[in-house]
């Protein structure tokens, strides 16, 4: 009988021991994935930050933020699709309580769990908070921007002038000054990253963008309407992108150039322009920078209303988790963080100084130490900004990243391009919001 | 005590068997019934509600022209990976069992590749091809040549060539077990009635292997089958997608076009077509075998 009782208690104190080893897996802190939602008493939040290069600038941050207000702040970052990484948090019950999602993000994960923000102070400083059902949901992190990187640096050197960035307005002048590039001895003047994000949702939706009504354009895509082939905007752009295409320093690599070695040549000024954005800072910044490194507008032969205007707007949004999983006082901490990082002095510094980040808030007036987004901020406060549109389906810039994959190997015609991109819209379920 | 009541032999099973259990349906069971019943919701894989949708995703996992693209492609990979790291595997057992001088040093060194993980993998051999070989070829052609990972054909001999290097390694050791088990006698035996030692290997090692074999084709069928990290890491699809597998167009339509229900509809296809595949093996396999 003893000896029964015995085994009952082992298999017992096993089955305990396996659960414990089981909660121990599933709990626990740390710099990177895992981590959990607030203390539910306002004293102790979790943020997750998705972009991963200012990782320990944040975790810094939350430190002085902890000494000035006593709350904790936890940062988190993962390197997985940010919805999908959210979504795993959603389904333990355990969400981050402060969530640095996309902008179309907002709009879906911000609408079902967003806590509403319109009473923040922050929110009268800015242009670019994102309100949905008249509810304020996102807080803008920065500003970024898409257009041309140039580097004053490697125009200087091969030809011997300064580079004056207003001279190029047309897509002959960008075709000219390659010419005399080349001539001057510098053999392929231009890079193209070749990602799908980088071509699809930042290239190509500039097509979308840059015209009065861009719904009403991406409407008539879904409807099958939309002929892009007599569409002016779409060939200006191609034109632009062929001409990029025929100086590409990685042309034999064509779409599976590797990024690092595109941000090399651009950092260290072996090609003079390169189709990206202000976020390439932190990349460019890895090699041996030989800069400044400037952005301008993708030239094209036509002129328009958008000539001479940069792409882009508000990005990185944070959004309070306004869901049952998270309780009222973590709630007001998360909000009282973000309107400490829009309005304290140490918030200003850590966006522009810190960081380098193009502040969206008209209070922030620290100088942004990042090369282009210095020239982004002259281009907001000039109001020279054709605003993003952040409503595309979920597959577009993988399924429509890939036709222009072919299109920069040559793979395919562009009318071609013309007939996927319109009959992906005209088969896809049109996103409501 | 009466030992052949019902609840002696439960308390008997749940003695030994119990904890194993409970943390087998915990962690497998459950989650793969809950899974099958997510198949029929159209969950996007964030919000607290999920709708039933009926059978609506295999229809349309069905219908997905794409999903069976990345099926045949993951077939044609599967069928060259398995035959070549089993073919591999077996001739470097074969190596490392016939006495040559250092043969515990090599079994070791093939064995490494299998200790690094899939992404890690991926992304050395991602440097090798696109630098090395490139760097080579460029030296060699006196002009710039484009990357292996640059072409469709390309991209899918590479995916072949990094698993079958990862995991002939790990199948050559059950291989060095097979021969192993195989008594000298009986090979002995043989050469002394006057087979040749190909013949000898025909007809007597081989067939007392064939557990080994079993084991090694099912191993390698339902690895290739489910491939993922060498994939993401490798080629990422690319180019133009046409390097897609199964899994990662599952991961895709589920996670990254926030289409769970129907990536998870896709996943269940896949587990049967790997189950029923690996499954036939096995019994077609095990039915030949001879004991020696």
């Amino acid at each position: 009988m003893k000896k029964s009782n015995f085994k009952k208690m082992l298999v017992l104190v096993l089955s305990f021991a396996m659960v414990l080893a089981f909660t121990a897996c599933g709990g626990g802190g740390g710099g990177d994935e895992g981590g959990s939602g607030g203390s539910g008493d306002g004293k102790s939040i979790t943020l997750f930050n998705s972009k991963s290069e200012i990782q320990e600038d944040f975790e810094n941050l939350a430190k002085v933020y902890e000494e000035q207000t006593g709350v904790h702040v936890e940062v988190y970052y993962s390197q997985d699709t940010v919805s999908a990484h959210l979504a795993t948090k959603y389904a333990s019950k355990a969400p981050y309580t402060i969530n640095m999602v996309d902008a179309k993000d907002i709009y879906s994960l911000g609408k079902q769990y967003g806590a509403d923000m319109s009473d923040m102070a922050w929110v009268g400083d800015t242009d670019y908070a994102i309100s949905v059902d008249d509810k304020v949901l996102g807080f803008p992190t920065c500003i970024e921007c898409r257009g041309i990187l140039y580097n004053e640096a490697a125009i200087k050197g091969a030809l011997g002038e300064d580079f004056d960035p207003a001279s190029i307005k047309t897509l002959d002048d960008f075709k000219a000054m390659c010419d005399k590039l080349v001539a001057a001895g510098m053999d392929a003047p231009t890079a193209i990253l070749g990602p799908d994000w980088s071509l699809a949702a930042h290239y190509l939706q500039q097509v979308y963008e840059e015209r009065e009504d861009p719904e009403a354009f991406v409407q008539s895509l879904y409807k099958g309407e939309a002929d892009l082939m007599s569409d002016a905007k779409f060939n200006a752009l191609m034109d632009t992108f062929d001409v990029l295409k025929e100086y590409n320093q990685f042309k034999t690599q064509g779409s599976n150039a590797e990024d690092e070695l595109v941000h090399q040549a651009m950092s260290e000024g072996k090609d003079a322009f390169q189709f990206g954005g202000c976020w390439e800072w932190n990349d460019l910044l890895t090699y041996d920078y030989n800069g400044p490194v400037g952005i301008m507008p993708v030239p094209q032969n036509l002129e328009d209303d958008y000539t001479g205007k940069l792409v882009g707007g508000g990005a990185k949004y944070f959004y309070v988790d306004g869901s049952e999983y998270t309780s009222e006082a973590d709630q007001e901490a998360g909000k009282a963080f973000l309107e400490w990082l829009a309005s304290s002095d140490e918030g200003k510094t850590f966006v522009s100084d810190t960081c380098g980040m193009v502040s969206p808030f008209k209070s922030n007036t620290v100088p942004c130490t990042n090369d282009i987004g210095k020239v982004v901020k002259e281009y907001v406060d000039a109001g020279l900004l054709v605003p993003n549109y952040d409503y595309d389906p979920d597959d577009h810039y993988s399924k429509l990243g890939i036709e222009m994959k072919k299109y920069l190997d040559n793979a395919c015609t562009r009318e071609e391009l013309a007939k996927a991109i319109q009959d992906y819209w005209a088969s896809t379920t049109p996103v409501e919001h | 005590m009466k030992r052949n009541t019902l609840s002696y032999k439960v308390k008997q099973y749940l003695m030994f068997g119990g904890v194993g259990t409970a943390l087998f349906c915990a962690v497998v069971i459950v989650p793969f019934i809950y899974g099958i019943y997510l198949t029929f919701t159209s969950w996007d894989g964030v919000s607290p509600n999920k709708p039933f949708v009926g059978i609506a995703n295999y229809v349309a996992a069905f219908a997905d022209h794409d999903y069976w693209l990345a099926m045949g492609r993951t077939v044609i990979y599967s069928v060259f990976s398995v035959v070549l790291i089993n073919v591999l595997a077996f001739a470097l057992a074969y190596l490392v069992t016939s006495g040559v001088k250092g043969q515990n040093f090599f079994r070791a060194g093939f064995f490494i590749p299998n200790l690094i993980g899939g992404i890690v993998l991926g992304y050395v051999w991602k440097f090798v091809f696109n630098r090395a070989f490139v760097a080579i070829g460029t030296a060699i052609a006196g002009h710039d040549v484009p990357s292996l990972l640059a072409s469709p054909n390309g991209a899918m001999f590479c995916l072949i060539l990094a698993s079958v290097w990862q995991y002939a390694g790990y199948m050559m050791l059950i291989y060095v077990a097979g021969f192993m088990s195989v008594s000298d006698s009986l090979k002995e035996a043989a050469m002394i009635d006057g087979c040749t030692p190909s013949q000898a290997m025909r007809n007597v090692t081989i067939p007392l292997m064939r557990s080994s074999f079993v084991q090694c084709i099912f191993l390698s069928i339902t690895r290739c089958f489910v491939v993922y990290d060498v994939n993401l890491s490798l080629t990422k699809g690319d180019p133009y997608g046409q390097s897609i597998m199964a899994a990662m167009h599952v991961y895709n339509t589920a996670f990254t076009y926030k289409n769970y229900g129907m990536g998870q509809a896709e996943a269940l296809i896949l587990f049967i077509v790997c189950a029923v595949i690996g499954i036939t093996q096995v019994m077609v396999g095990k039915k030949g075998e001879v004991e020696a």
